[in-house]
Formats: structure tokens, sequence, C-alpha cells
């Protein structure tokens, strides 16, 4: 099969501490992928890893057939990896337009984009004069999601997309994802377990920095004994 | 909007505080003082707003304290000078320059050349640092002996300080030009360049390893290397016609020129220092704040070694420093006919350079920056950048690269406000500590990485210092005495760091400044 990411054991230090010590993830081109495992398992760092904000010591990445891992992050963002991080970094004193704009990486984009965002996220076009400061999380989440999908990535790396959000919100947000996966392939982290397994279609759990089990997500739901023995769920 | 003002009561009273002490200490002058005052106060506001916004912008984005910024203000204003009062010296230093840095422009090819992996094992180490050495011996072998026609610092007659007397009194006459003695000038050429091509492709071999991917070789490179060349050679061959075009200038045109130079100088300056010597220290940031220090103190000494330490004055440009018939002006067209350094405002006499056009400049950067800030991309970035690099650069952008435009422009800034300080307070080795003191000064009252609040702490400071200096001489009556305070020379400065230390008292964070 082929893999539009391959990350082939990467091993990843952030000062002296050993945090990844083994990850293995294969993502198939126009999939969800989400992955799993307790707090401070690795989960957010192996998407820092990708996207070389936490660069590799070892291991390979490989995207769309290229090994990525020692570029720069804005080369390895730029060659298609749209990233939306923990905590969501809505640039707070820039407003909402131009939190989308500054997400340009051709002229146009943004007006090329702008249709397909606000009918993603109709709540968006109301708010486009605000400062990133004045959003409510909702808003802010949704605005980093759509902060994503101005430029033409292929790929979207989304960090615990529900997390802090009310129930509404969250089948909201969850109707969005599905909706734009249909373009782009999406690695999803999340602590949601329900939500985790209505969207994704593969998983990947990390334990203590190493992928321990991956497989389809209709599996993983029925194997009771995985899910007790690494993420704690009943 | 009741809300807000609820939220910055604080800001609001303190704010109208100190409108009203500066509105009493104008009502206890005759309007012909306090106008002055208020005119001195802007201008060295503006000058200190030119060096606060640099460094406040660098400080924003980069978390870089650079401490050399007070004396890349100097180099500014001596290199403004240097253009102004001596084109000849100028037109020399283009040809060598321009060969320097023309290998430079062929950068893509030498990061090309150095991905290619040519080099293997302990040779990686070795040789770009041997590529180094040779190329600086080579440049600096023929740079020693390049003819250019300069100042003698140890020679009293022929020091700046002379020359700049004699300049101003319309005497500015050029020593003959220097000529190529000891050996031929092509080779000093040939020496220039291959020490430029061997400089630019040993640093990018000693970067290099850190690429994935070889950059493609654009033709534009070459042809940046080939115009830069031709204007090197064009700079030489045309020497004595371009000296004599300058010197015959008019003053006013050969002060723009001046800016522009000392400006493009500043930005260059900038740009150099930033990948070369703070680049490498981001995640050292104490090393970097010793290294800014250093830097200061090298870039005073250059200056002394090449200037000289006596401090001398700056000619003012045609259209502001006419005396004659009709000087001072009654009003500004009166000054506009007769180009007088000073003229009549309310029964106060100004000078028109530094209360009038210095301040006006002041208000034109202030406005473009912001401009520059608020609606183009580069501001965009530097606004989100302030907040989170890593997201910025996560959404594919180079933010190292933003980071060396925005140190060029912040020491492009800090070296405008040099060359426009030289004709108003002359060139000092130590200008620049002054200024950066006041520019420091007036971040901590207006906030340190608010572009809005170096404006208001940079023209705070400049009224208070110039009020206690208008007070100095007229006097302060104490109510219910006989008592007639003046203020003494050293209460000047005590006075901003007591204005700062009340106001960091109130708001800890600055006038402006954004909670931590």
């Amino acid at each position: 099969m082929e893999y539009l990411l391959d990350v082939q054991d990467i091993h990843t230090y952030i000062g002296q501490y050993h945090i990844l010590q083994g990850v293995n993830l294969h993502v198939p081109k126009g999939s969800i992928t989400a992955l799993l495992g307790r707090n401070g398992a690795g989960k957010t760092t192996t998407l820092k890893s990708i996207l070389g904000l936490t660069p590799p010591r070892q291991g390979k990445v490989i995207f769309e057939g290229l090994e990525i891992q020692g570029m720069r992050s804005f080369d390895i963002a730029s060659r298609g990896i749209g990233y939306v991080p923990e905590h969501r970094a809505i640039f707070r004193d820039l407003s909402v337009e131009e939190n989308l704009k500054i997400a340009e990486r051709q002229k146009g984009d943004y007006a090329l984009k702008a249709e397909m965002i606000f009918t993603l996220f109709p709540d968006l076009k109301r708010l486009i004069t605000l400062s990133g400061a004045n959003l409510s999380g909702g808003q802010q989440q949704m605005l980093a999601i759509a902060r994503a999908l101005i430029a033409d990535n292929r790929l979207l790396l989304i960090d615990e997309p529900s997390e802090g959000l009310a129930p509404v919100l969250i089948e909201q947000l969850m109707e969005a994802i599905r909706k734009l996966s249909a373009e782009s392939t999406v690695v999803l982290v999340e602590q949601n377990f329900v939500v985790a397994t209505q969207l994704a279609e593969y998983y990947v759990i990390i334990e203590e920095g190493r992928s321990v089990k991956d497989g389809k997500m209709k599996d993983l739901v029925n194997d009771r004994e995985t899910i007790h023995r690494y993420l704690g769920a009943a | 909007m009741k809300a807000y003002f609820r939220k910055n009561l604080v800001l609001w009273l303190t704010l109208l505080t100190l409108t009203f002490v500066f509105v009493t200490a104008a009502r206890g002058m005759e309007t012909e003082d306090w106008v002055i005052t208020l005119l001195r106060g802007l201008s060295v506001g503006s000058l200190t707003f030119l060096v606060a916004s640099g460094f406040s912008l660098i400080f924003g984005l980069l978390d870089v304290l650079n401490l050399a910024h007070g004396t890349l203000f100097m180099i500014g204003a001596y290199i403004g000078w240097t253009v102004y009062v001596r084109p000849d010296t100028f037109v020399d230093l283009l040809t060598p320059v321009t060969l320097v840095l023309s290998g430079f422009l062929l950068k893509d090819l030498w990061t090309a050349l150095s991905t290619r992996g040519l080099l293997k094992g302990r040779m990686k180490h070795i040789l770009p640092w041997a590529g180094i050495l040779v190329s600086v011996l080579i440049l600096f072998s023929v740079l020693r002996s390049y003819p250019i026609a300069i100042w003698k610092v140890g020679d009293y007659a022929k020091s700046p300080v002379s020359i700049s007397y004699l300049a101003s009194q319309g005497l500015n006459i050029l020593p003959p030009p220097a000529e190529f003695d000891s050996f031929l000038p092509y080779l000093a050429f040939a020496g220039l360049i291959v020490g430029s091509l061997l400089l630019a492709f040993s640093l990018s071999l000693l970067g290099s390893g850190k690429q994935a991917a070889a950059p493609r070789v654009r033709w534009r490179s070459f042809a940046g290397f080939a115009a830069l060349l031709l204007a090197g050679i064009l700079f030489f061959v045309f020497n004595n016609a371009l000296t004599d075009f300058l010197a015959g200038l008019n003053t006013n045109w050969l002060f723009m020129i001046a800016i522009v130079v000392a400006v493009t100088s500043g930005i260059g300056l900038g740009a150099l220092m930033e990948t070369t010597l703070i680049r490498p220290l981001y995640i050292r940031p104490i090393y970097q704040l010793m290294l800014t220090l250093g830097l200061s103190a090298i870039g005073i000494e250059m200056v002394r070694a090449v200037w000289g330490r006596p401090e001398f004055s700056m000619p003012r440009p045609e259209l502001f420093a006419g005396t004659g018939d009709g000087c001072p002006a009654a009003s500004l067209s009166g000054w506009w006919q007769n180009h007088c350094s000073t003229m009549f405002l309310f029964d106060g006499r100004i000078r028109v350079y530094n209360e009038i056009l210095i301040p006006i400049i002041g208000v034109v950067v202030l406005v473009a920056v912001w401009m520059l800030l608020q609606r183009s991309r580069l501001g965009m970035v530097i606004r989100a950048g302030v907040q989170d690099r890593e997201m910025v650069e996560a959404l594919g952008i180079n933010v190292r690269r933003v980071f060396t435009q925005v140190f060029a422009l912040g020491v492009g800034l800090a070296a405008l406000g040099g060359v426009l300080a030289a004709p108003s307070i002359g060139l000092s080795n130590l200008m620049g500590e002054s200024f950066l003191l006041n520019a420091l000064i007036a971040l901590a009252i207006g906030g340190l990485t608010s572009y809005p609040g170096a404006a208001l702490g940079s023209l705070l400071v400049g009224l208070l210092q110039q009020f206690i200096i208008k007070y100095g001489q007229i006097g302060i009556p104490i109510p219910f005495t006989d008592i007639i305070f003046k203020p003494t020379p050293p209460i000047v400065p005590a006075s901003t760091i007591l204005l700062m230390v009340i106001i960091l008292l109130i708001l800890p964070n600055g006038l402006l400044g954004k909670k931590e």
C-alpha cells in the first residue's frame, strides 16, 4: 500500500529527555488516523516531530515519497502539511481575516478558499473583523482548522480539537473534519475516545514514546483488552 | 466602550495626570518659552523614537536585547558625515565594497555546490575554515594598499574636526584623488573578486549539511553578480567624474544622498550582524547579550580609530543654514525664501532643522512603520511572530528570514536617527550611548514591545528633559515661599529615570505594554 505519510522508527529528544523512542506511523492517502494514548505518551511530540518543530534525531519521515526529516519546519510545512496545534495558537493581535491570510502560501489562496471555509464554518464569516483575542474557545478552534485549510495542504495534523469544547460544538467540529477529510488526509490526536472512534478509520496507540499497536478503528472498538490496557478506558 | 474605560482606568488616569503636569509646566512659562521647549522636546523625542522603535521591534520579535543599537546609531551618523563632507572618500570606497559583496550574490550556486557533499570526513570541517582564512588574507592584503582618499586623524589640519569646520565655512576643498602606486588596479580587482568568491563559498560550506535539498540555481543570481561586478568597475572608471559631481552638488541633495547611504549601510550592517553573529546564539540569550555589549564597545573603538576621538560638527544642508538678509525668518515662507537657519514662532527663536524638520521626519517614520506593520504581509508576520514564532514557522513561513529583515530594519532606523542627529547635536563617539539609555527608559515607560508605546515613551522622555532644562534657566517658584528652585543639569537624566520608576510602580508593563 502506498502511504502519504510514512514515519519510520523516529527518536526525538527534548533537552536531555528521550521523548520518542521509536514511533512508526503509516498513513494511507485520504484516511483519518487517530493517535491514541495516555497523557504524556508522546502524541503531540509525534506531530511536532513530523513537522520538524522538535526534529527527530533518528529515523525517517517520508511525505509523498520524499524524506523530510532534518528539513526546517517552514520548508516541511510548505510542502503541503497543515498544523492545528493544541490550544489552537490563534494570533491574538491579528483579526480573523488576518489569521487566515497569514497562512497564504501563494497570493490569492485566501480569495480562492474563503467560500469553502465559510461554508464549513459559517460563524467565522460573521467574526471576520474581530481580533483573535475576542473569540471564544470554539470559535478559536474553528479558526485554527480554517487556517490550516487556506494553503494547499494534502496532510492535516490536528492536535486535540475537542479539548475544552461543549458537546454541541464537538458535534459541529467532527462534522467539519469529516467533510474536509474528503480532500485531505488527517492525522488526529484525540483524548476523547468517543470522538476518535467516530472520526477515524485507523488508529495508532502510543505508549511511553513508542508506537505499540495499530490497525483499523473498527477492530479496536471491540478489543476491550487493548482499550483497557493502553487507554485506561473501561 | 464603558468596559474599555473601566479596564484601562489606571492608564487613563496616569495619562491625564501626565498631561496635567505638562500643561501646568507650560503655563508657568511665557508663550515663546513653552513653544520652544515643546518643539525641542519633540525633536529629542523623535531621535529617541528612531532608536527606541528599532530596538523594540527587534526585541519584540527576536527576543534580542541589542545593546549595540546606540553604537549603530552613531555609526549611521559617521557614515552620513563621510558622504556629506568627504564625497571623494565615499566614492573611493564604492568599488572595493561592491566587489567584495559580489561573490555573495551567487548564494544559490554556493548552496547547490555545498549540498552536493563534495567534502568527506574531516575535510568537511577543515576546508571551509581554511577557505575563510585564505580569503580574508587576500582581501586584507588588497584592501590595505587600496588607494582611498581619506582624512588623517593624527594631523589636526587634515582631521575631521578641521574638515568639518572648513566645510561649515563653505571652504570644503577636497584633496587630490588617491592613485594606485604599488600594484596594478587589475590585480587588485582580481584579488577582491577571488577573495569574495572564496569567502562566500567557504561560508556556505560551513553552513551546509542542514539543508536536505539543494535549491535550483537561478539565472537571476548570475545576473546580480555580473551587475555588481560591472558597477564596481564603472565606479572605478568614473571615480573622478562621480566625485566632482557629488562635490559640486547642492548640499540639500547631498544630505539626502547621505541619508540614503547611511540607512542602506545600516540595513546591510544589521543583516550581516544578524546572520553571522546573532543567529548562532538564539539558544543562548545571555551570550547574545554579552555579544551585543561587546560589539558596541568594538564599534566605538573602530569609529575612534577611523574618525578620531574629538567631537566635531556636521554642517547643516543649505536649506537650513542661511544667516544673511531676512534671517531669522518671520514665517515659514520667509524661511523658504531665505533658507534661514532660524525663524520666529510666537516671538521665540527656533532652529528650523532641529525643531521643525526632525519632528516632521519623526512623525513620517512613525506613520510609515505603523503602516508597514498594519498593512503589509511582512507586518502581519511580525505581529504574529511577536506572539508565537513556532506557529508562524509551522504555517510555512521562513521566520529566520523575517528575523533578518526586522533586525536590518531596526538598525536602518537607528542609522537614520544618527544621520539626522549629526547636524543637530554633532558627532561624538558616545552620542549613541546617551540615546540608547534614553530609548531604554522610553521603552520601559511606553511598554517594551509596543510600537505605539515606543512613540509615547520617547515623546515623554523628550518633553520631560527639555522642560527640566528650560526650568533650569528660568527657575520654579516654590509656592508660599520666596525660593526659586533651579533644576541643575544632573537632574535632567535623573528626572526621566524617576518618571520611569513612578510609571513602572503604577503600571508594571509600561503605559501601553501588554501583560505578560
